[in-house]
């Protein structure tokens, strides 16, 4: 019986008969055989929900439902939806009220809020938190879904179209016609159809998989690798091992290129790749990784960077004698003079923080397809990545092949905050199989591939000291930072300059010393996560300036207020700071939250909090030394000047970068946002954009933008300047037509014009490109890191309740003020801001990575890794203040990555105003919590002073002991 | 991730699907809504070779009520038990277990039958059941035979269940009158995930005072664990604060757990107390009594 079934299934009112194999999966058969892939795997054991379609009209995990299961059922997937050219009401409910962002997520929560609305077509709130809590969405777009299910009615009948869904939705009063507005998403409707393919969604005619087979322990050498019987199975194509690919040593950070794709010798943690196969199909590709022969000599490991560094400790880069002692970068910094800073100081108090070692857990796996074009020597490759640039020049550097050769192609990207920031392995394997077989080959992570290839958050131990006056001035500042590499650099290096290099950006600090050292562990490597470096380091000051407030008597917010940094600031590592409005965040949120109606006035278990965060909007220095710009459009206007293409390499990764370029576009030409369409991101068509990392797409790929569109502007007023018998410099392009700024009524249609210049010069083409200043940063080591062009500001303000018997702590209310400059789509905005909100609960709260005693991950999918739901969302309220930002384009800066940063201290500080207990190491755990409620409480019941602080909540590491 | 190639059964009836169990043994699995059984197979704690799908088999589904006895088929899903208006009314607190396990998408595929039978430590219904005094019936090619439900789980993912034998439903006595029973269990979110410690309490009251108490802990024990210590403490005396206090103690000190990544066992020792606590309050005040 183990042959095909013959099976019937009815599909979005088809009738279906299929041929299965008995342990296909219903997700398996709707996306191979059907081709149907707006299902999505995200983790293949039904903890994601990103698989929902409806079975007979109840949404089930079609990762856990065996196609035989369901014969003779009816199925509707998210295709299913629309009916005709028209969206269904709740797919344009979910457009317009901006409730997707990377998308990965929405066709699973679609089907879910279909399944509820079928059987409730008006729920309340909690029913459809309760009908969406199985689906998990890391952008944190929970609160705008929940608006578009409630709302979804109010789209019946209703045209989607690009116009704000509010009547002038904007946050700030700008002049502009199309930037500052809440337009329709740009790849909104073919996010909530199905439509966008993600890299795992394509498929190629003779299309082989392949996976990847890495070590089953820590630390060790490779003493018998035998690939035969692998290599004998039926189906198996091609087995790599390291004598197949190049010896090259590489690493995505030119500093320390400590990396081999596949291990000939030494292996430094659990999942370090030795061996990758393809075969004909997935699960002949996996029976064949089983049969990978290993034999390994297991070496002593080390799990934790401190005990790394001791004399003794095992050697994980015994090859490369710079890294003595395991230290990967060492960081030593003084400013000012610290011991003089502290001597004057009225109050100094010290604190050690610990941190956690989280995962980006992007909803979409990284995956990879790589193609060997035969008729040259030439590869394109399909990766699911924030950075395609670095991956371009990564395989050129891998392969030996010139950049010329390598095509590489961005299809939709389902999340990434750093997790796809580098080539990995799939990239390179899937472009030696392509080559060594002459067919496609597909790669793909497994969720537990994913928590085992890491670059998430370095866990940092911080020790931190603050010195103030007694007016609560800042007189010095003191961090020492050990952050826990893993075994590889990745983007570590710049991790620990980040760690210390931001601190001096929100506060005034004339003095101020950091010593950071990065310390390979045999763990999976650290990288780069939203924030990068500095969620920590923040969480750990935004605390102690609590401790140290109510030392001397000081209100939380006063504080801040007292050493806030100001516009045009240069800080005391020489960073330079524009546009600063940090104390209007400050102001706005404390009036907002009815700050001082509440802080020390809730009762015992309710309490409120501050913290306060910023970031870079774009790194002022790309990873690697060049003399290209960073960021570079061109802009195309159709033959007939009806229609604008943006060619950019830019990295839509659920941020909204597309929409804000296309808006930019569109404003600067002057035409409808609707003209403008985005070519797809190929590096054959776009030119060089380093990606998606260090917020630095709306400031740097905007400006480039910006310029393209300005060149062709002038181009098309050239024309109409000489049809209307006008200086050109007199014509105003808006919303498609030209019109002299004094005397509107004399005007030409902006298409006639382009249409005009096309039939007279040709092609009709404006370049743009965006180079930072040269000169960002102070001239001593490592300066480079932390410069921008400009950087943002936000107040966050939390309101938790602890239940004071499990330690449970639940996030009420957060409200938000950030200084982003202009905000250019506020739609796109307040999701970010609420995603970082969302992600910086569970950073704070949940989340945490955890290996046993051998170093195996403890975790590794999303039942045991948990993320925040849409039933932990809390009650959101964020805005923007009045900023504009001279280094920007229209006045922009960053939002993204500087909103999660205040998200950790504001609820550690919460905690602690509603239970006294002072949460210094990640996560907050109900357990952690309940220990310190019970270290609080003295025999005789009296509960303990404020003030106190508990060291004794450590105790409990991620690598050998119970995890909390 | 994929699983390994399967032989596939789809039996017409019962005596089919046993004569299968039968016949393949250890090496065959039934397959109710796979919740459990297709993620066992992915990380390799699943191996038999032998699916047998107990779709088809009739009479397994549904939820009556049967000269006072609350029937519950093993393959009603567990969607339909927590939304059920007899379950509700008879016995919320099976309701409210239902309710509380995994996503709507596992719920509308899990059934109650398999939330039993896969045994996990952590399962929700099946503390809930046991306190309700609930009885298996298993249908077996010799026969059919019925267990109080607290005897069906035999360790940490093993029951009673013979080669060949299937759960087929899950029977509840009318609950005596004057009684209320809670569910109380805690989890490190509020949407879906795995209990860390659960507490199922029916109380039932004389008068002013206590003349039954069943408890049954979920998730600190490789079975759901009744503790008869803190039943005969609860017994005959007067619901109060300090009294739920003493109780909750003594599940505490009877409480196994183990330490996991989803808790210390000293946590979930400590959560079992409180969510005793939680649990005899709920059901005194369901059963119309009130605490001193």
């Amino acid at each position: 019986m183990s042959g095909e079934l013959m099976i019937r299934l009815n599909v979005n009112g088809e009738d279906r008969a299929l041929a299965v194999r008995p342990n296909a999966t219903l997700l398996a058969v709707l996306r191979d055989d059907l081709g149907l892939t707006g299902a999505k795997r995200g983790c293949g054991a039904g903890d994601c929900g990103a698989c929902t379609v409806q079975v007979e009209g109840e949404p089930v995990a079609s990762c856990l439902m065996l196609a035989a299961a369901a014969d003779g059922k009816t199925v509707t997937t998210v295709e299913g939806l629309a009916r005709g050219g028209d969206l269904h009401p709740l797919q344009k409910a979910f457009v317009k009220h901006g409730a997707l962002q990377c998308g990965y997520c929405t066709s699973g929560a679609l089907m879910s809020a279909k399944a509820l609305l079928d059987r409730d077509p008006d729920p309340s709130r909690d029913d459809i938190k309760a009908a969406l809590s199985g689906n998990l969405c890391r952008c944190g777009t929970y609160g705008r879904m929940v608006s578009a299910v409630e709302g979804w009615r109010e789209h019946d009948g209703v045209p989607l179209d690009a116009l704000p869904r509010a009547h002038g939705e904007r946050d700030q009063e700008r002049d502009h016609a199309v930037v500052g507005r809440g337009v329709t998403r740009y790849d909104g409707p073919d996010k909530v159809t199905g439509r966008a393919k993600y890299t795992a969604d394509l498929r190629l005619p003779g299309m082989l998989y392949g996976k990847m087979f890495g070590s089953p322990i820590a630390h060790g050498r490779i003493t018998r690798l035998d690939v035969s019987r692998a290599r004998a199975l039926p189906g198996v194509v091609d087995v790599l091992t390291a004598a197949d690919v190049p010896a090259v040593w590489y690493g995505v950070s030119p500093a320390r290129e400590d990396e081999q794709l596949l291990a000939s010798d030494r292996v430094r943690y659990v999942g370090d790749e030795i061996a990758a196969v393809a075969a004909v199909d997935e699960e002949t590709a996996l029976r064949a990784i089983e049969l990978i022969e290993v034999e390994l000599e297991e070496l002593p490991a080390v799990f934790d960077p401190e005990a790394a560094m001791a004399p003794g400790a095992p050697v994980i880069h015994p090859e490369k004698p710079r890294y003595a002692g395991n230290v990967n970068t060492r960081v030593d910094w003084h400013f000012g003079d610290v011991e003089k800073g502290f001597a004057d100081a009225d109050h100094i108090r010290e604190q050690r923080f610990v941190g956690n070692r989280t995962y980006q857990a992007p909803m979409e796996p990284h995956a990879a397809l790589a193609r060997w074009e035969n008729h040259a020597d030439r590869l394109t490759i399909w990766t699911s990545t924030q950075t395609p640039h670095y991956v371009h020049r990564s395989l050129s550097r891998m392969l030996g092949m010139p950049m010329g050769n390598i095509r590489v192609i961005r299809p939709p990207v389902g999340g990434g905050f750093g997790a796809k920031a580098e080539a990995t392995p799939l990239d390179y394997c899937s472009a030696i199989f392509a080559k060594r077989t002459g067919r496609p080959v597909m790669m793909e992570y497994s969720r537990e591939e994913m928590f085992k290839h890491f670059r998430g958050r370095h866990k940092q131990y911080i020790d931190l000291k603050i010195g103030v006056k007694r007016d609560g001035t800042i007189t010095a500042v003191e961090q020492r930072v050990v952050l826990d590499g893993g075994a590889y650099t990745s983007y570590g290096v710049i991790t620990a300059y980040y760690a210390g290099s931001m601190l001096p950006t929100l506060y005034r600090m004339p003095n101020y010393r950091y010593e950071g050292t990065r310390v390979y562990t045999n763990l999976p490597a650290s990288g780069a996560f939203r924030g990068h470096g500095v969620p920590q380091p923040r969480f750990a000051f935004e605390s102690l300036l609590d401790m140290i407030a109510e030392d001397i008597g000081l209100d939380p917010i006063d504080i801040r207020l007292r050493n806030a940094t100001l516009p045009n600031t240069r800080t005391c590592n020489a960073l330079d700071i524009s546009s600063c409005e940090f104390t209007a965040t400050l102001l706005r949120a404390r009036d907002t939250s009815k700050w001082p109606e509440k802080k020390g006035k809730l009762p015992r278990g309710k309490g409120i909090g501050v913290g306060c965060g910023g970031f870079v909007s774009g790194a002022g220095y790309p990873i690697y030394r060049s003399d290209f710009p960073h960021s570079n459009a061109v802009i195309r206007v159709h033959e007939d000047g009806t229609g604008v293409s943006l060619h950019i390499a830019a990295a839509e990764i659920g941020q909204g970068s597309d929409t804000v370029l296309v808006q930019m576009a569109a404003e600067e030409l002057g035409v409808p946002y609707e003209w403008v369409w985005l070519a797809d991101c190929d590096t054959t068509t776009s030119p060089l954009d380093l990606g998606s990392y260090s917020s630095r797409v709306t400031l740097m790929a905007g400006h480039a933008v910006q310029r393209a569109a300005a060149k062709v502007r002038a181009q098309v007023l050239a024309i109409a300047a000489g049809e209307l018998s006008r200086d050109a410099a007199s014509l105003v392009a808006r919303g498609g037509r030209i019109f002299v700024r004094d005397e509107p009524a004399v005007e030409m249609e902006w298409a006639a014009a382009a249409r005009l210049a096309f039939g007279r010069h040709g092609p009709l083409v404006g370049t743009g490109s965006y180079q930072p200043p040269k000169d960002l940063g102070g001239d001593f080591k490592g300066g480079a890191v932390g410069t921008s062009p400009a950087y943002s500001f936000s107040t966050v303000i939390a309101e938790v309740t602890v239940d004071l018997e499990t330690g449970q702590v639940s996030v009420d209310r957060v409200t938000d003020f950030s200084d982003a400059g202009t905000v250019i789509n506020p739609v796109t905005f307040h999701g970010q801001v609420e995603g970082s909100i969302v992600m910086g609960l569970g950073e704070t709260l949940l989340e945490d990575t955890l290996f046993d005693s051998k170093g195996s991950a403890m975790n590794p999918n999303l039942h045991d890794y948990l993320i925040p739901t849409m039933q932990e969302t809390p009650e959101i309220h964020t805005a923007a203040v009045e900023s504009f930002e001279p280094n920007g384009p229209f006045g922009a800066k960053e939002v993204g990555e500087g909103s999660l940063v205040p998200v950790l201290g504001a609820i550690a500080n919460a905690i602690y105003d509603a239970c006294g207990v002072r949460v210094t190491e990640l996560p907050a755990s109900p357990e952690k919590i309940l220990r310190g409620l019970a270290a609080r409480a003295p025999a005789d019941g009296v509960a303990a002073p404020p003030g106190e602080t508990l060291p004794g909540l450590a105790g409990h590491t991620a690598a050998g002991g119970v995890p909390a | 991730m994929t699983i390994a190639s399967i032989g596939w059964h789809r039996p017409a009836s019962l005596a089919e699907a046993c004569a299968l169990g039968l016949r393949y043994g250890s090496d065959a699995a039934f397959l109710a809504g796979g919740t459990e059984l297709i993620p066992d197979y992915q990380r390799a704690r699943e191996t038999a070779q032998h699916l047998i799908a107990l779709e088809s088999v009739p009479g397994m589904r549904g939820i009556s009520q049967d000269q006072g006895l609350l029937r519950i088929g093993a393959l009603t899903t567990i969607a339909a038990v927590a939304a059920s208006p007899l379950v509700r009314e008879l016995v919320p607190a099976l309701a409210d277990a239902a309710r509380a396990i995994g996503s709507p998408q596992i719920r509308s595929m899990a059934t109650i039958g398999g939330n039993f039978c896969r045994a996990v430590p952590c399962a929700d219904t099946p503390p809930a059941a046991i306190v309700s005094a609930a009885r298996v019936r298993l249908v077996g090619t010799t026969g059919a035979r019925e267990l109080d439900a607290v005897d069906f789980f035999t360790g940490a993912r093993a029951t009673a269940l013979a080669a060949g034998e299937v759960l087929v439903e899950i029977v509840i006595p009318v609950q005596p009158p004057h009684s209320g029973a809670s569910y109380q269990r805690f989890a490190r979110r509020r949407g879906p995930a795995l209990a860390v410690a659960a507490v199922a309490a029916r109380l039932t009251l004389d008068g002013d005072r206590v003349a039954e108490a069943r408890i049954a802990l979920g998730a600190v024990s490789p079975t759901p664990l009744t503790v008869a210590r803190a039943s005969a403490l609860l017994k005959g005396a007067k619901p109060s604060a300090a009294l739920f206090e003493a109780a909750g103690e003594l599940c505490a000190q009877a409480a196994l757990p183990i330490s996991d990544v989803r808790g210390s066992a000293d946590y979930r020792r400590e959560l079992v107390r409180v969510l005793a606590r939680r649990a005899f309050q709920e059901a005194v005040a369901r059963a119309g009594g009130s605490v001193q």
